[in-house]
């Protein structure tokens, strides 16, 4: 795997990395599990109508880790990545976030599944998905404000993340005055201002062009690098696979852990 | 903590404005039919205000002069006047009429006939915006400003011809009408000799014909300080065999039984335009809330709890109910006056009809929280 990357060259490269002071509970040292499923099932219907789409799946990222998630269309990638985020239901399995375990065979054993998103995960998807009223800022300090924040420690955390992510100065622009590229470092801003556990990324890059896809990647390293936390990014581009620690794909309904990503595969 | 209604009310703010200046129409025309109500009640009260009788003397049996036909004999107010309690008494005829307005148009206007040398006139000073009440027992008349006539004109009506001598403001009917004020005698004359055709008819048929039969449609009587309206009532029903109503009682017959269909009809209206704003607001909430949908999503994938979101729509539904309550307030206060009745635009009404949009706000705002708290989070990514 490449881990020579200039950092220096991507234009978006961190002037001061954001501080995790503010973090409520420390990510704790790398190697400590990030995310950690067993025996996890999804089938959809049944009957006749069945389809089994993972089936006895385990997999781990550590905290400090990247992970690529990578499989055919329709293979169950995003599936997967909503059950890790406590969005869908599993059918069968365990499911522990840091220590937490947060999917016990057939239930929650969480009472929110929201705070946990909240708290603990970070989201990053393919198009920015910013709230489209609220300006820059506001939209990377609302999930800090929900957890109970006050506004001039969510404020001092946004500004912190929009410096480091080189858009401070578009903090008042609506997302419909920023370019593609921008919004989506604003997304990531946004991602990672409950200071997450976990990253979940469905395909983050799919939306831009190589340049700034590897851009986005090399973000992504970095923050792994610097704050200590599990990504899992779902991606389809063979490109940007050598800036991640492991690759997980979907085989036969199962996770298996890949150091070569077989043509065509993604 | 960021208010997402007043973000989102600003990021759309024209399209808000726009959609609450619609609602606000709508409650406008409800806030105009209340006033049409009012002013049915406020109208059917004018006459009876202005004459300032305490007591309404009729022909036995009926419900008049406003709500049924009644006659009576004019004599009979120097009978009563002699009764114990009274002060003065007065006769009054009252007819519709046809009037050819200075712009050409026929009118119908309600004329009040009194006797100018009485004790009691009909005429209220107040209204007099320009002459002066009758003086002459003959050709002269007292118009409404509505009319369009000025001082010194002259008005045909059945077989005579009317010099206008006054002019009254605010004067009108219970059926909305401008009044015009005639002298007993004419207004005698107009209700039984009316046109040179008919006379020569009646002549023909061997019927008599003449203008002294002195009937009237109501004897109108003041008391002495002191006494009770309805005791004297009683003694005149009992000993003179006539239905005696007192203020209060014709009062209620006006506003009971002359206005009270039209009333219902609008109550109806009212009750049909308030359920249609709500059912408009709801429609308009639900359509917003489908509108973010997505971002309602996002939301929810996010950690947003539902509380949140749930404040956002509700406020913004609220918004929008206010606004409306105040856009409508000034509709209704800009058109109120360019209807041809009376509208009667009530402080109250109001305030009843904000409680009424809040209430209904808070209902119709359950449509767009229930589609929120159904969102599904992974509708986000299409997942």
């Amino acid at each position: 795997m490449d881990r020579n990357i200039e950092t220096k060259t991507t234009g978006i490269s961190p002037k001061n990395p954001p501080s995790t002071e503010s973090s409520k509970e420390p990510a704790g040292p790398k190697g400590q599990s990030g995310i950690r499923v067993e025996g996890l099932s999804k089938i959809f219907g049944s009957g006749d109508s069945e389809v089994r789409v993972l089936e006895d799946a385990s997999l781990e990222v550590k905290k400090g880790e990247f992970a690529a998630l990578v499989a055919p269309s329709g293979a169950g990638k995003t599936t997967l990545l909503m059950m890790l985020g406590c969005v869908t239901e599993p059918t069968a399995g365990k499911i522990w976030l840091g220590d937490e375990l947060v999917w016990d065979e057939d239930h929650w054993s969480i009472p929110d599944t929201r705070r946990i998103r909240r708290e603990k995960i970070g989201f990053i998807f393919q198009a920015h998905y910013l709230i489209p009223f609220l300006n820059i800022i506001e939209n990377v300090k609302l999930i800090p404000l929900s957890n109970g924040w006050e506004d001039r420690k969510a404020e001092a955390k946004a500004m912190e993340l929009l410096e480091y992510f080189d858009i401070a100065d578009k903090r008042d622009a609506m997302p419909s005055q920023l370019s593609g590229g921008q919004n989506q470092r604003a997304a990531i801003a946004r991602a990672l201002s409950n200071e997450p556990q976990i990253i979940l990324a469905d395909e983050p890059t799919a939306a831009l062009d190589m340049t700034r896809a590897v851009n986005v990647v090399k973000l992504l390293r970095q923050i792994v690098e610097e704050q200590n936390v599990a990504i899992i990014m779902v991606t389809h581009d063979e490109r940007l696979l050598p800036y991640c620690d492991k690759i997980l794909a979907i085989e036969n309904r199962k996770v298996v852990t890949k150091t070569q990503v077989p043509k065509g595969f993604v | 903590m960021i208010s997402l209604a007043y973000k989102d009310i600003r990021h759309s703010l024209l399209k808000f404005l726009i959609t609450a200046m619609g609602v606000g129409m709508l409650l406008g025309i409800v806030l105009i039919m209340i006033g049409v109500y009012r002013g049915m009640v406020t109208d059917a009260q004018v006459l009876l205000d202005d004459i300032g009788a305490q007591e309404w003397i009729v022909q036995q049996g009926t419900l008049g002069p406003f709500a049924e036909s009644s006659r009576i004999h004019e004599d009979l107010k120097e009978t009563l006047r002699a009764q114990l309690g009274i002060d003065c008494t007065a006769a009054l005829a009252f007819l519709n009429l046809q009037v050819r307005t200075p712009s050409g148009k026929m009118k119908r206007v309600y004329s009040v006939g009194y006797d100018p040398h009485g004790l009691i006139s009909a005429i209220n000073p107040q209204r007099l915006v320009a002459g002066r009440p009758l003086r002459r027992s003959h050709y002269e008349i007292v118009v409404s400003k509505k009319l369009g006539f000025s001082l010194g004109d002259k008005i045909r009506l059945g077989r005579n011809i009317y010099t206008v001598v006054g002019i009254t403001k605010g004067a009108v009917s219970s059926g909305g009408d401008p009044v015009i004020y005639l002298s007993l005698k004419d207004a005698q004359n107009l209700q039984f000799l009316y046109s040179n055709a008919r006379i020569r008819n009646d002549r023909a048929r061997g019927l008599k014909v003449d203008a002294d039969n002195h009937l009237v449609n109501a004897v109108v009587a003041t008391l002495r300080p002191g006494v009770d309206p309805e005791k004297v009532a009683a003694r005149i029903r009992r000993w003179k065999h006539l239905s005696v109503y007192t203020a209060a009682q014709q009062r209620d017959i006006l506003t009971k039984n002359v206005i009270e269909t039209a009333a219902k009809q609008i109550g109806m209206f009212t009750v049909i335009l308030v359920a249609v704003s709500s059912i408009i607001i709801a429609l308009i909430i639900y359509t917003m809330t489908l509108e973010k949908i997505k971002e309602i999503s996002i939301m929810k994938l996010v950690g947003l709890p539902n509380l949140t979101i749930t404040k956002m729509i509700m406020q913004e539904t609220l918004v929008l109910g206010i606004l409306a309550f105040i856009f409508g307030n000034l509709f209704a206060h800009a058109i109120w006056d360019k209807f041809p009745k009376r509208v009667v635009l009530e402080i109250p009404d109001a305030w009843d009809l904000f409680g009424i949009v809040i209430v209904a706000s808070i209902l119709s705002s359950l449509f767009g929280v229930y589609k929120a708290i159904k969102a599904d989070p992974r509708a986000a990514i299409g997942g």
